[in-house]
This record gives C-alpha cells, sequence and structure tokens, in this order.
C-alpha cells in the first residue's frame, strides 16, 4: 500500500467534520482527493487522520442564481463544468475547468479542494481571484468568509488553520461590459500550465476600458499583473501590443525557474498570453455586440 | 482508532462491480485500484504511475471515469464499478473492443483498458469532431503503439471513418 498509515473518518454532519480536524493534531480534509492522494502515494503528505467530506449532502449543493455561482465542498469539478446554468452565470467556470487535470480527475476532483491546495499553477485560484470570489470557512469555534484575493499566502500555501474546512466558495458573475478570458501555456492539454492567465476585462466601443489580470504559474500564487492592468487601458488590438507585452513582461519579472521552463520564458510566455487574452477579449466583445 | 478516538484504520467496502456485489473490510489506506486487483481479483485494471497521470487505472464508478489509483477503496463505499472484464457480452467484444483489435490499436496492452474505460463512460454523441476525440484521449498515455491508431479505432466506431478515410 502506497500511502503511510491512517485512519478514516466519514462524519455526519459538519458539527462532526470540524470536531474531529479540532481532536486530530494531524488531520487533513478529504473531498475529491485528486491532490491529496497522489501526494500521500509518494509520502509527500501523511496525515493521521482523513475527513472524508464527499458523501455529506450538506457539501454537495451547486446552486446558481443572478448574481453569481455557489459551489459546495463536495461538489466535483465535472459537475460544475455540466452545468448549463453555473456556465450562464459565469462562464469563465467552464473556460478554467477545462484546462484542470483530465476529464477522469475532474468526474472527482472538485472545486473547492483545488482552491484550497492552492497548487501555484492551478487554474481555479487565479480565477477566483480575478473574479472577487468569496470563501465560507468553517471550523469548530465558528465561521468566517474570506476574499479569494486574501486567501493565497504562497505555494500551497493559503489563510486556513489544519482545523478548518473550506465550506463552500461564492463565484460572482463577471460585472456587464466586461469579457473574461482564461489561457494558458502547458505541455500536453490537462497538464499543470507553464504560465497562465484570468482575466476581466472591459471593453468600451472596441477599446479596453479597465481589467483585472491574474497570472498563474508565475509566482508562488494567483498574482495580479500591476502593469500590465495599467497599460492595457486604451488597448484596441490596432499595434500598440508591444506596451502591453513589456508591460506583462516586467510584472513577471522573478517567475518560477524549474525544470519545466525557465524564469525568462516564463515571462516571455505570459507576456505573450496577457497580449494574447486582451485580443481574445475584444474579439469576444465585438462577437457579443453582433449577437446582441 | 486515533489517540483522539475519532475515524478507524480498516473500512467497509460494500460495491457493486460488474453486476456483483462485494463486501470487504479492508485498509483505510487501501487503494481501489489495489482493491479491485488484489481484494476483487480482477486485474484488468492496471496500475501504471499510480499518480493521476497516466490513465491506466481508468475504472468507471457510478457512471463517470475515475482514476482508481489516486482514489481510496473507502472512498467509493456504496458505489457501482465497471472495469474492463464487464465489456465484452458471452465471450463477444464490445463494439469499441472490436474496434481497437481490428485497427491494431494497442501493441503492449498496458494502457489498452483504461483508454477502453475512458471511451465507455462518454456519449460518443459528445465527442463528434476529431479535435474532441483527441482532447479526451489526452487523459490516457500510450507509450508504445502510437495514437494513430487508437484514435482511428475510435473514429471508426463513433463517427464511421474507416482507416486512412
Amino acid at each position: 500500500m502506497k500511502p503511510a498509515l491512517f485512519d478514516y473518518y466519514r462524519p455526519n454532519s459538519l458539527d462532526e467534520a470540524v470536531g474531529a480536524l479540532a481532536a486530530s493534531d494531524s488531520s487533513k480534509v478529504l473531498a475529491g482527493g485528486q491532490s491529496l492522494i497522489p501526494a500521500m502515494n509518494f509520502r509527500l503528505s501523511s496525515p493521521s487522520l482523513l475527513v472524508d467530506i464527499q458523501g455529506m449532502p450538506e457539501f454537495g449543493a451547486l446552486t446558481v442564481d443572478s448574481g453569481g455561482v455557489r459551489i459546495g465542498a463536495a461538489v466535483t469539478q465535472s459537475t460544475v463544468e455540466r452545468s448549463p446554468d453555473a456556465s450562464a452565470a459565469v462562464s469563465a467556470l467552464r473556460q478554467a475547468l477545462r484546462y484542470v487535470g483530465h476529464l477522469q480527475i475532474r468526474n472527482k476532483g472538485t472545486v473547492c479542494g483545488s482552491l484550497a491546495h492552492a497548487d501555484p499553477a492551478a487554474e481555479l485560484p487565479a480565477l477566483a481571484v480575478a473574479l472577487g470570489a468569496e470563501l465560507a470557512i468553517h471550523n469548530a469555534g465558528g465561521s468566517r468568509l474570506i476574499a479569494a484575493g486574501d486567501f493565497y499566502r504562497g505555494p500551497f500555501w493559503v489563510d486556513l488553520e489544519p482545523e478548518d474546512i473550506l465550506t463552500e466558495a461564492y463565484f460572482p458573475a463577471p460585472p456587464a461590459g466586461t469579457v473574461t478570458v482564461v489561457d494558458e501555456i502547458s505541455r500536453r492539454a490537462g497538464d499543470f500550465a507553464i504560465v497562465g492567465l484570468a482575466a476581466v476585462v472591459a471593453v468600451d466601443e472596441g477599446t479596453v476600458t479597465s481589467a483585472t489580470l491574474v497570472s498563474f504559474g508565475v509566482g508562488g500564487k494567483p498574482e495580479r499583473l500591476a502593469t500590465a492592468e495599467s497599460a492595457i487601458v486604451g488597448f484596441d488590438g490596432n499595434g500598440a501590443s508591444d506596451a502591453l507585452y513589456d508591460a506583462a513582461f516586467q510584472d513577471a519579472d522573478g517567475a518560477l525557474d524549474d525544470g519545466h521552463a525557465t524564469a525568462i520564458y516564463r515571462q516571455e510566455a505570459l507576456a505573450s498570453v496577457v497580449v494574447r487574452a486582451a485580443r481574445a477579449a475584444l474579439d469576444s466583445a465585438q462577437d457579443g455586440r453582433r449577437n446582441s | 482508532m486515533t489517540a483522539s478516538g475519532i475515524g478507524s484504520s480498516h473500512v467497509d467496502v460494500a460495491v457493486t462491480i460488474n453486476g456483483e456485489r462485494v463486501s470487504h473490510t479492508v485498509p483505510a489506506r487501501l487503494l481501489l485500484s489495489d482493491f479491485i486487483r488484489d481484494v476483487v481479483g480482477l486485474t484488468g485494471t492496471h496500475v501504471g504511475c499510480e499518480h493521476g497521470f497516466c490513465g491506466a487505472c481508468t475504472i468507471m464508478v457510478n457512471g463517470d471515469a475515475i482514476r482508481s489509483c489516486s482514489t481510496l477503496a473507502a472512498q467509493v463505499d456504496g458505489s457501482t464499478i465497471r472495469t474492463v472484464e464487464d465489456l465484452a457480452t458471452d465471450g463477444q467484444l464490445s463494439p469499441m473492443q472490436q474496434a481497437f483489435h481490428e485497427n491494431h490499436a494497442m501493441q503492449c496492452g498496458f494502457c489498452t483498458t483504461g483508454f477502453l474505460m475512458t471511451l465507455e463512460s462518454v456519449d460518443a454523441k459528445d465527442y463528434q469532431e476529431h479535435d474532441q476525440v483527441i482532447e479526451l484521449l489526452s487523459g490516457n498515455l500510450c507509450r508504445c503503439t502510437g495514437y494513430q491508431n487508437i484514435v482511428t479505432a475510435v473514429t471508426s466506431v463513433w463517427h464511421g471513418e474507416e482507416a486512412g478515410g
């Protein structure tokens, strides 16, 4: 057996779940397990107690209203990907999810699990930051809400204590007049991104008026691209992409340098993705006007 | 039991696998792939990378393809499981198995069962474009046949295309 010994617990209620987490000194929440189980197979992670929440009905709800999409901790990535209502409210969810692992991973893995795992190259945390998602966290002492932008601290490091459960994520619908783009460069469909971008771009009359640009795979966590967010204003797709490219290149200074890609490659790749995403946003906005 | 008295090191797992109900008490850390192979004795499910990358261990749980190496047996208690052994009927290969056979879509065969279970789990009408088939198959690695014959086998069944067409 690959994972180290542990005890397994299937709670019947949120109270039981947070009680178990509080009572154990080395516990982990198990939802889909698509990052946790492989990490345990390699013994990179060896918790003494797994608290399996995937079968809990109270975490199984996917609710959609005009304001956004609320995703419970046990909701799989495939469930969200296949939901026409979720896609209608926040179309970027499906865009991002298509990049997450492969079909077989998404059938078991959860959206909240990805958000809490905080792989630096993961799509969903960056999208959550770009859209201003709100995360609900419970422990034995109570509950709190935290903005995704304040949640991420570093690689696999979030504002979550061992006794906490991320119980749901709320992705607000992007503001009217904006286009959301999720784009990335990876070696193979379904692999983690070498670099990627979640962008919420406001377009008026064929010109970008403002944008929220969040990178992933570049630093240790989702990062806002402040220089590029300034440079993109006024971008209309005609020329002038050099300034945007240079700004994004500058934002990616200090990018990860590892076996997958050098730092300079990541800077160049991110800058290219930012320009590509800006053009895609303009095209998409134009299509939207034509169709409306 | 842990020091805190919560949870246990062994778990009762009752599943329906290929139409048969089985029930075993197994270690909590037993992977589903090992449960299927070593406890139930169905060795058609193969174990490759054991971290969710290669797809050799793909099976169906409640109709969906999943990685059995990245799932605990404990997690699927109460589920309905299908493995490659369930595809043929009375010794007759399924249409997809037959197409793999006819198109030489396997060489060593190690990855084949994972490909077949991924294909079995989806609705062909959602994959009518060639590129959609390619993207679907990206979740299963083959290191010897080459993908072309696999793609040809799939499109021959789903799109009615002949090899070389």
